[in-house]
């Protein structure tokens, strides 16, 4: 919840501080702005960045930061700027790293049961699974990975105490890829975590807790997937096929518990993902 | 359309295949395979909620039919105007408790399975077993399914009722 608030914070301080500077900027530096000819085709961002770079070839300096509620307060010699708002907005940055690390459950990951190698590579995690000469691979992304909290109970009814907040669980998309031994191509799958439309929580959602959106060979290994290979999707899928595919990845250790397994992963990945972005987030404004 | 089958829960390793065969098998010998049917397998915890949601008895158990249709006479198929209404409704199966009492008299999961839905499947049909009359009407049929069932299969599936106490 509190991460939801920063973001919107984070989005409301970006839209005001950009029609602040809009409102402040557009009168003296539109002189600036439309007299060169190249200037007028640039985008606006750009054209106030180049207003306040000192290295701008431009002689006329329309010192837009020059009132003294723009001046940087704080100088390290980085050569960018610093300003209160930077100084306010580092401390609120180092107050919710804090808030954070207190609900972050644990520092290291958890396990996922059944003999899943955990590689890392950024924000994508990969799963690895030897069965009988059958190697799966499960891969998925933390980035965009939290679906969108429905507010309007808590806003129409009482104000529910923090305990009572529903936690921010990470429901990736992943994708499974089974590889036999002797053959140059993968079976894919395709997967997701359906949301409800109804559920949210309250106990009455009815999809499974995982389901397969797609199913194609591709080639071993290929990272980028051949747009001509055949591509079987779910949606008006004969239903007895799609059990026995479901049954198949069961078989191979892909089931409802790995699903929420996954989950736990998943949410426990991102939350440290988010955690060490606001610290880098601190270490940028604050220009360590 | 025809059976929408769910898993909701991770306590029991099912075989979705299996499930829906012995579904098709069932509503082949009942002869209502034009109506669409809802089998959603559910753990102790979530079919205790239905039932104490539904019926006030706050605890688990093995099956839970919602009729799509009100008027159901037992022995008599409904009557759908439009399509949409091709719909028995749904069946609820506590295969966390099934599975409990299959490991308590060595009994097939699936086996157990397709007992507790041929049940369900009556009480979708209007079949009760409230009264007396009620009771042995349904255990005939359950009793009529099971044994076109087992000859279908060559399995030797008994009927829930036989064992089952009034109250259900």
């Amino acid at each position: 919840m509190l991460k939801s608030v920063v973001r919107a914070v984070g989005a409301a301080v970006r839209i005001s501080s950009a029609t602040t500077s809009a409102a402040r900027a557009l009168p003296r530096s539109c002189p600036m702005l439309c007299a060169p000819s190249s200037a007028t085709a640039r985008p606006f961002t750009r054209s106030l960045w180049m207003l306040n770079n000192n290295g701008a070839s431009s002689t006329y300096r329309p010192k837009l930061f020059s009132s003294k509620g723009l001046n940087p307060s704080v100088s390290c010699g980085c050569g960018g700027l610093h300003t209160e708002g930077d100084k306010a907005f580092g401390q609120f940055l180092s107050d919710e790293i804090k808030e954070e690390k207190k609900i972050q459950k644990n520092k290291t990951l958890p396990k996922m049961s059944g003999g899943w190698e955990v590689e890392m590579n950024g924000t994508e995690a990969k799963l690895t699974r030897n069965v009988s000469g059958e190697k799966v691979t499960v891969t998925f992304n933390v980035n965009n990975s939290i679906p969108p909290n429905f507010e309007e109970e808590v806003e129409q009814g009482q104000q529910k105490s923090a305990e009572e907040e529903p936690e921010i669980v990470s429901t990736p998309n992943f994708v499974v890829e089974v590889t036999k031994q002797a053959t140059k191509h993968s079976l894919v799958f395709d997967c997701h975590f359906p949301e409800d439309e109804m559920g949210h929580g309250e106990g009455e959602e009815d999809s499974d807790i995982f389901a397969i959106r797609e199913v194609s060979f591709q080639p071993e290994g290929e990272s980028d997937w051949k747009e001509t290979s055949y591509t079987l999707n779910t949606d008006s899928l004969d239903w007895a096929l799609y059990d026995h595919l479901m049954d198949f990845l069961a078989d191979r250790g892909v089931d409802n518990t790995f699903a929420d397994e996954l989950m736990e992963l998943s949410t426990a990945i991102e939350h440290q993902e988010y955690i060490k972005f606001l610290e880098d987030l601190q270490g940028f404004v604050k220009c360590n | 359309m025809g059976v929408v089958l769910r898993n909701l829960q991770k306590v029991v390793p099912l075989r979705r295949a299996r499930l829906r065969r012995d579904v098709d098998t069932l509503r082949h010998i009942l002869g209502i395979q034009k109506f669409d049917l809802g089998v959603i397998c559910v753990d102790n915890q979530r079919i205790q909620q239905i039932n104490n949601t539904y019926r006030k008895k706050n605890v688990p158990t093995d099956v839970l039919s919602f009729p799509f249709h009100e008027d159901i006479r037992p022995g008599k198929l409904p009557c759908p105007l439009h399509r949409d209404e091709l719909n028995l409704g749904d069946i609820f199966l506590g295969v966390e408790f099934v599975m409990k009492q299959c490991r308590e008299e060595s009994l097939d999961l699936h086996g157990a399975l397709t007992v507790v839905t041929a049940h369900g499947i009556c009480h979708l049909l209007g079949y009760r077993h409230e009264t007396e009359e009620e009771w042995t009407e349904m255990l005939q049929r359950e009793s009529y399914i099971l044994s076109e069932y087992n000859r279908l299969t060559g399995r030797h599936l008994e009927p829930l009722m036989k064992r089952c106490s009034q109250d259900r």
